[in-house]
């Protein structure tokens, strides 16, 4: 039943969101202006004893008609080629900037046109909607309007329209769109469309042209002070195939015998020939700082901006631990255990973020997979950051297993403005001041405060 | 977006012009677009721009106020500028949108002082966070966390203003075309701005013909529209939402299947003044011809007569009903009119038997037939006294009234008749006699010697048995035996009687062998022996007249529920009772024969959370009561919003002078600033007292090196020279002053202010 009636809530959901996208995309804003004032006479017509709001209603229903009439294609067969310059990545909440290039193909000039981005269709499937939908019936409280997001969770960007200069015939003009994006993942441009107004200027005929395009959106970034970040120095087995080159570090340590699966290109040659029998270089075995960012993914909620921010400081532990000499391997779950390693050439940060831009949470309620994913890591590494999204017995748990094996670690507990109560230190009273809380909102304030 | 030049000030004369305020109109354009002229701008804050914004925001509420209060908002403000023309009057003559009418129609001037602001500031636009406290809440949220937010977007609110202005213009009667061709005029203009640079003149002239002649053709046939979607009244819906009894007839519930069941919703409030004198039923109205399970009123449909005020001017609200009569109790009473006619509510008023007098019932119509019913034209709720007492009433006596109407002798023509419709009103037997009786009243009543039981009546309503009821009556008076015909006798026995062999039920079950004989009533007093009070006030009534007593049947509410130091009365205790007339006093008498444990049997059905629900009706009876000028509320509200918008205007106007007054004045807290607690600025005011103060943005080196020009602070030179140096570390200094040095600092000057309380004061050298 109350599926049934979701699903009803959803036709109308997008029924609502069509017609807005129509009226937004086919009006301008004094056309919105004018069809808000129509409506407006329209009921005070009603009342024509005490108001004379009905002779209103004619003159705008009849500028609106007319406008309407000026919506078809007929006579406007634009012939234009555009080229988009986009970059390859944005990031949440920093606008960016990028250049089209337009050129009239056609033979007279042009005036007064519009063009119009066309971004993907950002409105999900009914059962991403309907879980968004329960999941904000449970935690967002009615009636409090400045708590609750004021936009679509699924809105990727806003972009703006951008009006077109006179151009005459070949003539090329270049035009500068801004792109506000709003979440991480992928935006997806379908193609542009030309608009042209009609007389009054408030409706518009429409023609698409396609020309797919996209951009990643990497998650929010936050300022992270230069901090000590655990562990020391640690083994590497296998050491140097997790370095910067292939094999074995450069640093030749010393010469000694041939020993049976030695590899034939450690042979030192001249010493052989010396001595008379196999000699091989020794090199210095490797030892280096190898972190492992934690990041908890566990959240029974579609979307919320607790696990947003806990992206977000792991995206800013993964640029700042990069900046340093060390590997860093990024755990967490999705459908599976993922692991990532960077660092010392093996990868980017800028991958690494590519790779935090497309998690999503995992909402299957058991840690036990990322606990079996980091214990298999933690010999490996020298210490952990670990981004988490509660605070609970499960995860103080995780914690004190992770202190058994003396792996020095950070914790960040990401919480909501309305969680102020102090944490209880749990498997981290030995070393409280690695435990800290991370309010929304307030995130880069606190993290300024980490020495 | 900026409208264009004049544009707003067209648009403000436009309005006076309309709205009968033109001085006004003009006044407030010369002084708009009298920034073209005066070229001198004001850096307004957004504090102030939040601050007049609220100042309007308030304004608008206070203007909603008064004119809710007033209920005629518009033409008291048109009374108080001087203008007095009748369209201004005919607007604030509908009562029911007169508020929203009003205070759309001040909209210009309410929201002027926001738009003037922005006229004259330096800047174009309002911030967006002004006008939407959702957007504030998030700016100064963004403001706390962030050191140097980005700048809120902003909002040109010129064209919001004009659609205001022309919206406000737009509210009164239409006597001419002067709206539509003003109205065009400025569409055209603020259009003109805008139009697409694509196409020539020619296609914009051209289309401008058109909008202009087809919506001036066009708003004729809507004006068509507009009366038939007029005619769609809200308040005929409004009939099905109450009770809403007629003076005419009363339908009753005879014969429905199924459970009869009113809610528990309260609508009257009463308040004896006497606590120990309470009447017990509060009749709305009474009939007396009974036909098809209807109640009619006979001949008194048409003989309401119309009653004055006492006293329109000196005591409004008291009105005589029995001027004869001297009443001996009171009781206040709170109802809705329900009904609506001719532009009013009406409804038929609950009285007390035996009400005489009226009073503070300030109504704008009352009338009262010959049943006792009191119809009231007033506003949405009444608040009143009844003055009462026993002894004679309103309704007429038994038998009179005139029966010539056509419509009155058509209907006792018919009680005359076999036939029996049925409820959808088909006529099963066609009109003609019953083939056989129905098995039960096979014995018709013979009266028992002596008695005088006249033939059933055809002239006299108050006596008058449809003769279709008559064999079930009969075979009930077979079955009482009564001994004798006195009142005194009859009475007790028919009580007696409907109390022991009856029983009240809301739920009627459907009967096997219903034929054209077993009426709705005979199938309760023969067959299922219970049903409500409809049945048991019908079928009173009517073996009453079977036995030549006058009876009326009445309806209203009992009164039983205590609430406070007053009564509340529910939906559910709408009630139907006879009335018998009492030949000896000369005086009708309520006689209610339903089992009195139907006021339990209703308030079981009512719902655990009734209470809620009362709560909900007493904050809608005051709301109600404020409405419709039945509180004092009103008088005093202007009191109260005046002196709060002056205080309102004179922190805006004045606070933020006073402020910088306060920050002027010598007892300002230092600023916060690193450094601010260095123990050399007690030397700086020390040696100022001996007459070197350091000039206004005097570097403290310059200054003190003018003060040592002094011969006898030459000793101090050395440590003056060196605290300064520790000052300014202090001061400036990124890691500052060890604890250390900071204790040298005021240790010294310590010292130094010692050896300078020793020395003499100089006069001042520059």
């Amino acid at each position: 039943m109350m599926n049934l009636f979701l699903r009803v809530l959803y036709v109308g959901y997008r029924a609502y969101t069509r017609i807005t996208y129509w009226i937004k995309r086919r009006f301008t804003i004094v056309g919105q202006a004018v069809l808000g004032a129509t409506v407006v006479a329209l009921f005070a017509s009603t009342d024509s004893d005490n108001a004379v709001g009905y002779q209103a209603f004619m003159p705008l229903a009849i500028v609106v008609g007319s406008a309407l009439l000026f919506g078809s294609r007929w006579g406007f067969r634009p012939h234009f080629v555009v080229e988009r310059r986009l970059p390859k990545l944005a990031t949440v909440g920093h606008p960016l900037t990028y250049q089209v290039w337009i050129k009239n193909l056609t033979a007279r000039r042009q005036v007064g046109l519009t063009l119009i981005e066309d971004l993907a269709d950002p409105r999900p499937p009914f059962t991403e909607w309907r879980d968004y939908k329960l999941d904000e019936d449970k935690h967002v409280r009615p009636f409090r309007f400045d708590r609750q997001r004021y936009r679509s969770p699924f809105k990727y960007a806003t972009l703006r329209e951008c009006e077109v200069p006179p151009t005459d015939p070949q003539q090329e003009q270049e035009l500068s769109f801004v792109l506000h994006p709003l979440r991480r993942g992928l935006i997806r441009f379908e193609g542009f469309t030309l608009g042209r107004p009609d007389p009054f200027g408030i409706f518009r005929a429409l023609q698409r042209q396609a020309l797919p395009q996209s951009i990643l959106v990497l998650p929010r970034r936050y300022e992270i002070p230069p901090v000590a970040l655990p562990g020391t120095r640690q083994y590497q087995q296998g050491g140097v195939t997790l370095a910067s080159h292939i094999g074995q570090s450069e640093e030749f340590v010393a010469l000694r015998d041939y020993q049976q699966g030695d590899p034939l290109r450690h042979i030192h040659w001249r010493t052989w020939a010396k001595v008379d029998r196999p000699i091989v270089k020794e090199f210095e075995d490797e030892f280096f700082v190898r972190h492992a960012l934690i990041l908890d993914t566990l959240t029974p909620r579609p979307y919320s901006d607790v696990f947003e921010e806990a992206v977000s400081v792991a995206a800013s532990f993964a640029c700042t631990a990069l900046t340093q000499e060390s590997l860093l391997d990024l755990l967490f779950v999705g459908a599976e255990a993922y692991s990532f390693t960077a660092g010392r050439g093996l990868a980017h940060a800028d991958q690494m973020l590519e790779i935090l831009a497309a998690v999503q949470p995992c909402r299957t309620p058991t840690f036990t997979q990322l606990e079996q994913l980091v214990l298999g890591h933690a010999p490996m590494v020298s210490g952990c950051i670990c981004v988490l999204l509660a605070w609970d017995e499960v995860r103080q748990q995780f914690i004190e297993k992770l202190r058994t094996l003396d792996l020095p670690v950070w914790v960040f507990v990401i919480r909501t403005a309305t969680e102020t109560a102090p944490l209880e230190p749990g498997p981290m009273r030995a070393a409280p001041e690695c435990l800290r809380a991370l309010t929304v909102g307030r995130v880069q304030e606190q993290l300024a405060e980490l020495t | 977006m900026r409208p264009p030049p004049f544009l707003l000030g067209a648009a403000l004369l436009f309005w006076g012009w309309q709205s009968g305020l033109f001085l006004v109109g003009a006044l407030l354009a010369v002084i708009l677009e009298g920034a073209r002229v005066f070229k001198v701008r004001w850096d307004f804050s957004d504090e102030d721009f939040n601050r007049i914004w609220t100042f309007c925001a308030l304004l608008l509420f206070g203007a909603l106020l008064y004119a809710f209060s007033t209920h005629d908002g518009s033409s008291s403000i048109s009374f108080l500028l001087g203008d007095k023309s009748p369209g201004t009057a005919q607007a604030a003559s509908t009562a029911g949108a007169r508020t929203i009418i009003s205070v759309i129609c001040w909209l210009p001037m309410i929201f002027y002082p926001f738009l003037l602001l922005q006229t004259y500031s330096t800047r174009e636009t309002v911030p967006l966070s002004t006008i939407s406290l959702i957007l504030q809440k998030r700016w100064k949220k963004r403001k706390r966390h962030e050191p140097d937010p980005t700048a809120d977007r902003g909002l040109n609110v010129g064209y919001p203003y004009f659609c205001a202005t022309l919206l406000a213009a737009s509210f009164h009667p239409a006597n001419d075309h002067s709206f539509f061709w003003g109205f065009c005029t400025l569409l055209i203009w603020a259009l003109w701005t805008h139009r697409s640079r694509r196409f020539g003149w020619a296609v914009w002239l051209g289309l401008l013909l058109v909008v202009a002649g087809g919506s001036y053709f066009g708003q004729r046939s809507v004006s068509r529209l507009q009366q038939y979607v007029a005619n769609l009244n809200p308040h005929w819906f409004a009939r099905f939402t109450r009770r809403n009894e007629d003076a005419n007839q009363s339908r009753t519930a005879l014969g429905m299947l199924g459970r009869v069941k009113n809610s528990g919703k309260i609508v009257i409030r009463t308040t004896p003044h006497d606590p120990t004198h309470v009447p017990q039923y509060l009749r709305e109205a009474s009939y007396r011809l009974y036909r098809r399970q209807t109640w009619l009123a006979g001949s008194s449909r048409d003989d309401f007569q119309q009653l004055y005020e006492e006293a329109p001017v000196e005591h409004p609200g008291n009105w005589t009903l029995l001027p004869e009569k001297t009443p001996s109790a009171t009781l206040e009473i709170a109802c809705y009119l329900d009904g609506y006619e001719q532009d009013s509510p009406v409804g038929l008023l609950p009285l007390p038997a035996g009400t005489a007098r009226l009073e503070n019932l300030h109504a704008y119509n009352l009338m009262r037939n010959s049943a006792g019913s009191v119809r009231a034209f007033g506003p949405g709720l009444v608040v009143f006294e009844a003055r009462y007492g026993p002894g004679k009433t309103i309704d007429s006596p038994p038998g009179t009234g005139t029966v010539e109407n056509p419509e009155t002798q058509r209907l006792l023509a018919e009680g005359g008749r076999w036939h029996h419709f049925n409820n959808d009103g088909s006529d099963p037997a066609g009109g003609r006699r019953p083939r056989r009786w129905n098995s039960e009243s096979n014995t018709p009543f013979t009266p028992p010697p002596g008695w005088d039981v006249p033939p059933t009546v055809r002239t006299n309503e108050d006596l008058e048995v449809p003769l279709i009821e008559q064999p079930a009556l009969d075979a009930i008076l077979v079955e009482l035996q009564l001994p004798d015909q006195r009142l005194a006798t009859v009475l007790p026995a028919v009580s007696q009687f409907f109390d022991t062999k009856f029983k009240y039920q809301t739920w009627q079950t459907p009967v096997r062998g219903m034929s054209f004989t077993n009426t709705p009533l005979a199938q309760f007093l023969l067959t299922t022996r219970a049903g409500h009070c409809e049945y048991f006030a019908t079928a009173t009534a009517l073996l009453l007249r079977r036995l030549g007593i006058p009876t009326r049947y009445a309806i209203g509410y009992a009164l039983h529920e205590k609430s406070g130091s007053g009564y509340v009365v529910r939906m559910s205790d709408a009630h139907a009772w006879t009335l018998v007339w009492d030949e000896r006093e000369k005086v009708w008498r309520d006689f209610d024969t339903t089992p009195a444990a139907w006021i339990e049997v209703e308030h079981q059905a009512f719902s655990p959370l009734q209470w809620w629900s009362d709560l909900g009706s007493r904050i809608a009876f005051e709301f109600s009561k404020i409405r419709n000028g039945q509180s004092k509320f009103q008088q005093y509200l202007i009191w109260l919003v005046v002196p709060a918008l002056a205080l309102l205007l004179y922190q805006i106007i004045f606070q933020r002078g006073r402020r910088r007054a306060t920050h002027s004045a010598a007892t300002m807290p230092p600023p916060d600033w690193p450094g601010a607690d260095s123990d050399f600025y007690r030397l700086e005011q020390q040696l100022a007292a001996r007459g070197v103060p350091r000039e206004e943005a005097e570097p403290l080196r310059f200054w003190l090196r003018r003060a040592l020009r002094q011969p006898e602070l030459l000793a101090l030179q050395a440590p003056l020279e060196e605290l300064l140096r520790l000052h300014y570390r202090h001061r400036f200094d990124p890691l500052g002053l060890g604890p250390d040095e900071r204790a040298a600092l005021r240790r010294e000057t310590e010292h130094c202010l010692e050896r300078l309380s020793g020395m003499a004061p100089q006069p001042a050298s520059r």
